[in-house]
């Protein structure tokens, strides 16, 4: 055990008079060099307190600037998540329209998906059986009329993001096509065949 | 003189400062954070997730999946990009727009622009430049569109489309935003991976589906059936090498399924005021077919208007 | 009963009963701290084993890895660190303040209370109920239990404290007076607002870290230094050198420390990760001021005119106070915007908690107890050559199994910047780091076992030879009668 008597030099003495060294001068200059870094580091990275401005972002303006402009963009971003959601086209042909071997056919570079546009709608509103070609391929499978469901408008944006996407490069396809190929097929419940979509006319 | 309360009441406020700041005052501020919407399309954001999925995060807290899981994408910057699409008819007008543009550049190279459309003009952080360049270009009778792409690593790795907000985790409780990276980000799986059977062989043994693994198998996520007791329609699908004896199924329990619903929903892809993007098509994909392998969605690199990472997804 | 002790005990001259008064409820606390400190570093070893082999545990839910890193993390932060900081800082008010512990009875009700609350919040997580948020696993039935054991813990201390001899007031008391109610504080804070009336989304997380941050770099870091600065004045037999430079440290602990915690670039206003970055770095006076105030009262190496018993002691703190240094280091440069893009969701980030957790606070709360538990018994209490190997182990187990991470950490932050390096790569090259960790962490293990049977077995000792002495007076009699007792 340690003899007590040592007790009185240390900590336990009253107002320690002992150890009273001032403070160094270079602390106080330190401490002032960093307050004002501090400063300079908040207004570059602090967003002065706005609750939207996330790094890497500065301000509410620059913010404002970066936002995308609208155009051409809208009508693909709608088509884009009809095709991933739920009951879209992304669980059976993939969000990278590479679809699966032996089960289901790619739309990235598929002449089904750039070709006629009447063609192409008939597909998910009606479904498609059989034996078909796809890319030199052959594929037998059933899709279900997945399309059905969707508004001329979704059906219509969902087709125009298959056709721009994956590097196919085909036309856009307006929902009064859809309108009117809905017309056209009336309500038939049968899917198609490869063979009755390839006589399909313009 | 006391100094005791005095000295008592100074640190106090001098520990109640940091409450201040940061429990009450983000209270005031992102405690109050109710639905956003996306920019542009103006839905709203985001939607609570459905029932098994938030059963499914409930199995993710209980398993301490955070503790090697983050959620939380990350960007380091802004990229602009213009990219020339259509011509026009005034053929000197938009060279003189593109000499503009492309200071420094040789006729032959600015001819090149003229062919071959779509081709990338102007990438870069500013935002005024890009403007400027749309608008001599359209001034010019040329067509442009412009992309605002989020740069970072993880977003070149594909771990995301932009950068994870706080609208992104409105409905989560707990938030496991996670600290380490034994196992990649998962904010927005759900994107890339959004097989189910890819995750449950995946709980169920990791090595099966990603070689060199470490992550721990779920096994007790999943129970082994007789087949004679009836083929399930929900077995996994295992390769030979997995170790399943011929007579067997593996079945997955509930928190299983749960578990993979909440993945398969972890989706932080909407654009939003404050993290903006442009939502390009997504470009051709280097990968094939081949078996086994989910080729990773196309985040746009910052860089290139290339290909993705020709690697498996992860 | 304390006069019959003394006699085979070297005479003192320390006031006997103050110090004895609170040899029970210290014992309860420092066995079970040990026998946490153990079983933790028990479930961390099991843990780091998946790494190695990662079908190990595939059947057990219970054993699963995240469970077991939430039970280990648990079992160390309030199995050992609180309950041994508590028993630490109950210590220092008795021996400061020359005064007696108040209430012994009810102070060892509060630490039963207080491991009630442990074992349950342990079972708790390996159940299911993990919280889901890091620091505060344990689920909200047994934040309770610990916060109404706390209370009493609390007011037990604080009416020491009330007791103390005039004139007493020292360094050591204002850091322990702000731990003292700086826990219950973010405590019942941290379990309000996210585990009984959630908040909305991140704000979670931003509670999460700030109650992470000021349990681990603030409360042990006061509560660390506290202890420190009564024992190295006290071991090296000299003054500390400057109050003043003690009260800077104070201060700025207090006042920027508790700001730091949430990390840059999250998903979170940016105001946020910047101010914490701030504080994190304007404690770097912190760091400064404790090194000058060291270095200036220690000299150099340790004095050669210490007793033996106080070698050992010094050593630890010694190494607390080194890994102090290195861990606030860490967290000032890896708190920074740039350096954090390479450090963030690695493994430097639980290195970092790691050195300044077990290489800081653990050491110094080590020396403390070696000192302390001889004066609860005035007398012979540890066995030396376990005392050495428990410190050689210990320092040996820090260093093998916290640098590598560190190490690994900026590695794999490197790596992981560079989207062309295929995530499996990255894996691949941190498990070398995680390997070596392991060893570590055996070193770890065998440490924290020795110093509990090192503890257990004093303790043993001394109520055994209470035995002996009462069962030889009630016998004395008969035997002088001729009888056999």
């Amino acid at each position: 055990m340690s003899v007590e008597p040592k007790q009185s030099t240390t900590s336990s003495t009253p107002e320690p008079k002992a150890g009273r060294t001032p403070v160094p001068v270079w602390l106080v200059v330190l401490l002032f060099i960093l307050l004002y870094w501090a400063m300079i580091y908040f207004d570059s990275y602090g967003g002065w307190f706005s609750p939207q401005v996330y790094a890497p972002y500065h301000s509410t303006n620059q913010l404002a600037e970066y936002q995308p402009p609208s155009g051409d963009n809208e009508a693909l971003l709608a088509g884009k998540k009809v095709y991933e959601s739920n009951l879209g086209c992304a669980i059976c042909h993939q969000n990278d329209g590479l679809g699966k071997p032996g089960q289901f056919p790619p739309l990235a570079g598929s002449e089904w998906a750039q070709g006629a546009p009447s063609r192409m709608i008939r597909i998910p509103l009606c479904g498609l059986s059989g034996p078909i070609t796809v890319k030199g391929q052959a594929w037998n499978a059933a899709m279900p009329n997945v399309g059905s469901i969707l508004t001329d408008d979704q059906l219509a944006a969902v087709l125009t993001y298959i056709r721009k996407s994956w590097g196919n490069t085909a036309s856009e396809i307006t929902p009064d096509m859809v309108k009117k190929v809905r017309g056209e097929v009336g309500g038939r419940a049968q899917p198609f065949t490869g063979d009755e979509l390839s006589k399909v006319a313009e | 003189m006391n100094y005791g309360p005095l000295i008592f009441l100074a640190a106090f406020f001098a520990l109640a400062t940091s409450w201040f700041g940061f429990v009450l005052k983000p209270q005031m501020q992102i405690g109050q954070l109710s639905q956003t919407v996306t920019v542009p399309g103006n839905d709203t954001y985001p939607l609570n997730r459905a029932g098994l999925a938030q059963q499914g995060a409930e199995v993710y807290r209980a398993n301490g999946c955070a503790s090697c899981h983050s959620q939380n994408v990350r960007q380091f910057g802004t990229i602009c990009e213009v990219v020339l699409t259509a011509t026009g008819t005034n053929q000197t007008a938009l060279i003189a727009a593109l000499r503009e543009i492309k200071a420094g550049a040789s006729d032959q190279e600015i001819a090149s622009f003229l062919t071959g459309l779509p081709k990338q003009l102007v990438i870069g952080p500013s935002r005024a430049v890009a403007d400027k360049a749309v608008d001599s270009i359209k001034s010019a009778g040329g067509k442009t569109v412009m992309h605002i792409k989020p740069a970072g690593p993880e977003l070149a790795r594909g771990w995301g489309e932009r950068q994870s907000v706080a609208e992104d985790f409105l409905y989560d409780s707990p938030v496991m935003l996670g600290s380490q990276r034994v196992g990649p980000d998962l904010a927005a799986v759900g994107m890339r991976l959004s097989d189910v059977n890819w995750h449950l062989r995946h709980l169920y043994n990791p090595r099966l589906e990603v070689k060199g693994s470490v992550m721990p198998s779920y096994r007790f996520l999943f129970e082994k059936r007789k087949l004679a007791a009836g083929a399930s329609p929900d077995a996994l699908v295992l390769s030979a090498g997995a170790g399943v004896p011929a007579d067997a199924q593996i079945v997955p329990k509930r928190e299983a399924i749960a578990l993979v619903a909440y993945l398969t929903s972890l989706r932080s892809q909407e654009p939003l005021f404050t993290a903006p993007y442009s939502t390009a098509t997504p470009p051709a994909s280097s990968g094939t077919n081949a078996p086994g392998t989910n080729a990773p969605v196309a985040g746009a690199s910052p860089t290139t208007n290339s290909t993705t990472t020709p690697a498996p997804a992860k | 009963m304390n006069s019959s002790t003394s006699a085979s005990a070297p005479s003192s001259d320390v006031v006997p009963c103050t110090d004895l008064s609170c040899r029970a409820p210290l014992f309860i606390l420092l066995k079970s701290s040990a026998v946490w400190l153990v079983l933790s570093s028990l479930f961390g070893f099991l843990a780091t084993m998946t790494f190695h082999k990662p079908d190990i545990f595939a059947d057990c839910s219970v054993l699963t890895y995240g469970r077991l890193r939430g039970v280990s993390s648990s079992m160390f932060l309030y199995g050992f660190c609180l309950q041994a900081g508590i028993a630490t800082m109950l210590w220092l008010f008795v021996r400061i303040g020359r005064t007696p512990l108040v209430h012994g009875v009810v102070t060892c009700a509060g630490a039963a209370l207080w491991n009630l609350g442990v074992t349950i919040g342990v079972i708790g997580i390996f159940s299911g109920d993990m919280t889901g948020f890091e620091t505060l696993e344990m689920p909200r039935y047994a934040a309770l239990v610990l916060f109404i054991a706390y209370t009493v813990l609390g007011i037990v201390a604080a009416l020491t404290l009330r007791n103390r001899e005039p004139g007493t007031f020292s360094v050591s008391h204002w850091l322990l007076i702000a731990a003292l109610f700086w826990f219950p504080w973010i405590y019942s804070t941290a379990n309000l607002l996210l585990l009984t009336f959630p908040v909305r989304g991140v704000t979670q997380s931003v509670i999460a870290w700030w109650y992470a941050n000021n349990l681990q770099f603030v409360w042990f870091s006061l509560v660390g230094l506290g202890t420190g600065f009564y024992f190295i004045p006290k071991l090296a037999n000299r003054v500390l050198h400057s109050t003043c430079l003690a009260a800077i440290s104070f201060w700025f602990l207090i006042l920027f420390g508790s700001w730091g915690g949430i990390p840059n670039r999250a998903p979170v206003p940016a105001w946020m990760p910047a101010l914490s970055t701030i504080g994190t770095v304007l404690t770097v006076f912190v760091l400064l001021t404790v090194a000058m105030n060291a270095c200036r009262t220690l000299g150099c190496g340790i004095p050669n005119d210490l007793p033996e018993e106080d070698r050992l002691p010094l050593r630890f703190i010694k190494f607390g106070l080194f890994a102090f240094l290195l861990a606030g280091a860490m967290n000032i440069i890896g708190s920074l915007l740039q350096v954090s893009s390479y450090t963030d969701f690695t493994w430097f980030v639980p290195a970092k908690a790691g050195l300044q957790s077990y290489g800081f606070f653990a050491m110094t709360l080590f020396g403390a107890i070696y000192y302390f538990a001889p004066t609860l018994v005035a007398g012979k209490f540890w066995c030396p050559k376990l005392a050495r190997a428990h410190f050689l182990l210990a320092a040996a187990g820090v260093i093998l199994g916290l640098l590598p991470l560190a190490i690994g950490g900026v590695v794999q932050g490197s790596q992981l910047l560079n989207p062309a390096t295929p995530f499996m790569d990255i894996v691949k090259h941190t498990v070398m780091f995680i390997r070596i960790s392991s060893i570590g962490d055996i070193l770890l293990l065998a440490g924290n076992v020795i110093f509990a049977i090192n503890l257990i077995g004093g303790i043993i000792r001394y109520y055994r030879a209470q035995v002996e002495v009462i069962y030889t007076a009630a016998t004395a009699d008969v035997i002088a009668a001729g009888g056999r007792p």
